[in-house]
């Protein structure tokens, strides 16, 4: 799927951060023509979210989530061992206490890149070194979709 | 106004660029292993993964390197019967997951080794609200991560202990193009013939080569005396081959001491050899051994 800006007739290009969803019923991504900078929103529903995420790819590009072994796997199991969750957050810039550190892992594999660059980038902003469940909450308020 | 085809890129996913890599990596670790072999049967219940456990056994005994990887996503025993036990904690490096050691150092991947407890059960979300839809999405992702995130190494043979029934075989066929081929397995019970049949079906319809049939449980063995009796009334299971136009591989006498040794994790076939059971089992191998050898000339 692309998206073209009809205006400009250019092809919009996807928003890397600035998206916290906890859901896996649905993908929210967002698109913003560079020309005018007019930005719109993809929603999808649970049958297209499932059949992405069959593709076992992360939207916005690869991270660092993708590249875990078995990344998908380790994060998607109800109940998995604590050596599969190798995509945990970075700690060389920023602290995340624990609680964050469960909660961004409970971010769907699709889209885990996207809502961590997100909250760090967000705190990054506003000089915050520790991220915790308070300033998670901060940032679904502020850009969750 | 531009069209799909005038726009490059996707936008900045790069999905297509991410499935190919998947695929590479795949494709990297499965160029490593020999010749690939599934173990399967329409029907639940009939002994495919202690079979697979005990040719991979033979195997190793022989002297190739032998992996086993455990497709049976939802009813994962393959760790269990090669003495891996739960509670082992995973070796994770940036480049995959290392396969469990098993008893004659049979490498192995299971779900039951990614699980904390011997009890968790294989759940992809909390809660009530997984459809259908999404846990089959989520275990075609879990087998490839399995096939390709494990560090198999080199292998001569890599066994897939295949789940009951035959759908997991499109999966098998998408992920490992170049199987050498399935071993189908049924009990000499009428209704088990009645569903492998099924099978056998399906996969020459799909081109999925048939190494040949096994009539697992084909005779009790006295543990004392090694006479051998009847388990189940059914078809002769020769016969059924014949009518599908496959080999026969054997029959395999059923031996009490096979779940004695699953539950302490010894290989039945490396203690009991010259059993009747143990003997079946080589022979099968041979079998097996022999429609590799003549498909790979």
């Amino acid at each position: 799927m692309k998206f073209l800006c009809v205006p400009c007739d250019e092809q919009m290009e996807t928003q890397k951060d600035g998206l916290f969803n906890e859901s896996n019923r649905s993908i929210s991504l967002k698109f913003k023509c560079k020309k005018c900078g007019h930005t719109m929103a993809m929603l999808t529903n649970r049958f297209e979210t499932e059949f992405v995420s069959k593709l076992g790819v992360e939207m916005g590009g690869k991270s660092e989530v993708s590249n875990a072994p078995m990344g998908m796997v380790g994060s998607s199991l109800a109940q998995g061992k604590e050596e599969l969750k190798q995509a945990e957050p970075a700690t060389d810039e920023v602290e995340w206490t624990q609680g964050a550190k469960d909660r961004i892992a409970k971010v769907p594999f699709f889209v885990r890149g996207m809502a961590k660059k997100t909250v760090i980038n967000f705190a990054r902003e506003r000089g915050i070194k520790v991220i915790d469940e308070t300033l998670m909450d901060e940032v679904r308020e502020k850009v969750g979709m | 106004m531009k069209t799909y085809e005038d726009l490059a890129t996707d936008g900045g996913s790069n999905i297509i660029g991410q499935v190919v890599t998947q695929r590479e990596k795949l494709r990297g670790r499965l160029d490593q292993i020999k010749h690939k072999i599934a173990l399967l049967s329409g029907k639940g219940g009939v002994g495919k993964s202690s079979l697979t456990a005990n040719v991979a056994a033979c195997l190793a005994l022989q002297g190739h390197k032998v992996g086993i990887l455990d497709a049976d996503l939802n009813g994962p025993s393959i760790a269990k019967l090669l003495g891996v036990p739960n509670e082992e904690k995973l070796k994770v490096e940036a480049d995959g997951v290392h396969p469990g050691e098993g008893a004659l150092g049979i490498r192995i991947m299971s779900m039951d080794m990614l699980l904390p407890t011997a009890d968790a059960p294989v759940m992809w979300t909390e809660g009530k609200e997984a459809t259908a839809v999404w846990v089959s999405t989520m275990e075609c992702t879990a087998l490839r991560e399995l096939l390709a995130d494990t560090i198999w190494g080199e292998l001569d043979y890599l066994l897939i202990d295949m789940p009951p029934g035959s759908d997991r075989m499109d999966n098998i066929r998408d992920l490992v193009p170049e199987l050498a081929g399935v071993v189908e397995i049924t009990i000499p019970s009428n209704m088990s013939q009645h569903i492998v049949t099924k099978s056998i079906t399906k996969n020459s319809n799909l081109g999925v080569p048939i190494i040949g049939l096994v009539e697992n449980m084909a005779t009790y063995v006295c543990p004392h005396c090694n006479e051998e009796g009847d388990l189940f009334q059914g078809e002769d299971t020769k016969a059924l081959a014949e009518k599908k136009g496959i080999k026969f591989l054997g029959s395999i006498p059923f031996d009490t001491r096979i779940s004695g040794n699953t539950r302490s994790g010894k290989m039945f076939f490396a203690e009991h050899q010259e059993s009747p059971t143990g003997k079946a089992i080589s022979g099968v191998v041979d079998k097996i051994l022999e429609f590799i050898e003549s498909n790979s000339k």
